[in-house]
């Protein structure tokens, strides 16, 4: 089985909802500000519930927040 | 640095000078003969006072150096929230699985000694060697966490 990565538009997202902070997004969802941080960077993948509240705080589907993406195993 | 980091990196230093000290300890025994249960269990003692009153007054000034350097920089009274989030509950549960796998390493080694007839006061020794060690790999391990993700 390949690498999973998850990918994810939150801070275009943030810029399209009035420039929307991280602080801000962070109390709406109830993380920390370098909770955002690190999913904007790729450095972490939110759990199930953190996710879908992201997609609410932005109104939109899961999918266009979070997206799937295996990387093919060569071997 | 997050307040985490910083949490975790006053603790780092704090077990680390806790490790000099204690390995210290141990070398002026050995040297002066000193190796006896007496010693030995009252250096077990003072580790023991030194990391938890060293954990919790770490806990108190990083508080109190945060909210200071805040208000500085800010000028307004330091907002002390719910400060663990999912991701820092998440890297402290993989710190503390390292630690205890650590720990584990450190507990069959120490038994090995006595196996391999050694006095049980170099087993005691080892115990409180591979404890310390556990939590400054684990604090190793959740800085790296913070800085690169998982």
């Amino acid at each position: 089985m390949g690498k999973r990565h998850i990918n994810n538009t939150i801070r275009t997202l943030r810029f399209f909802h009035n420039e929307m902070t991280q602080e801000q997004l962070a109390e709406q969802v109830g993380v920390t500000r370098q909770t955002i941080i690190a999913m904007e960077k790729g450095k972490y993948s939110p759990s199930l519930e953190l996710a879908f509240r992201i997609a609410l705080v932005f109104n939109v589907p899961l999918e266009e927040v979070f997206s799937y993406e295996a990387e093919d195993d060569t071997r | 640095m997050s307040f985490q980091e910083k949490n975790i990196t006053a603790s780092l230093v704090n077990f680390t000078l806790i490790l000099g000290f204690f390995l210290i300890s141990l070398f002026q025994m050995v040297q002066g003969g000193h190796l006896t249960s007496e010693y030995v269990f009252r250096l077990w003692g003072i580790v023991a006072i030194l990391a938890t009153v060293g954990t919790v007054a770490i806990i108190i000034f990083t508080h109190i150096a945060s909210g200071v350097i805040h208000t500085m920089k800010t000028s307004e009274e330091p907002h002390i929230k719910g400060i663990q989030d999912e991701r820092d509950t998440f890297i402290e549960l993989k710190g503390t699985n390292i630690a205890y796998r650590v720990s584990s390493i450190g507990v069959a080694l120490s038994m090995l000694t006595l196996v391999f007839g050694q006095q049980p006061l170099v087993m005691f020794n080892l115990l409180i060697f591979f404890g310390v060690v556990a939590q400054i790999i684990a604090d190793i391990s959740r800085l790296y966490f913070y800085r690169r993700g998982f």
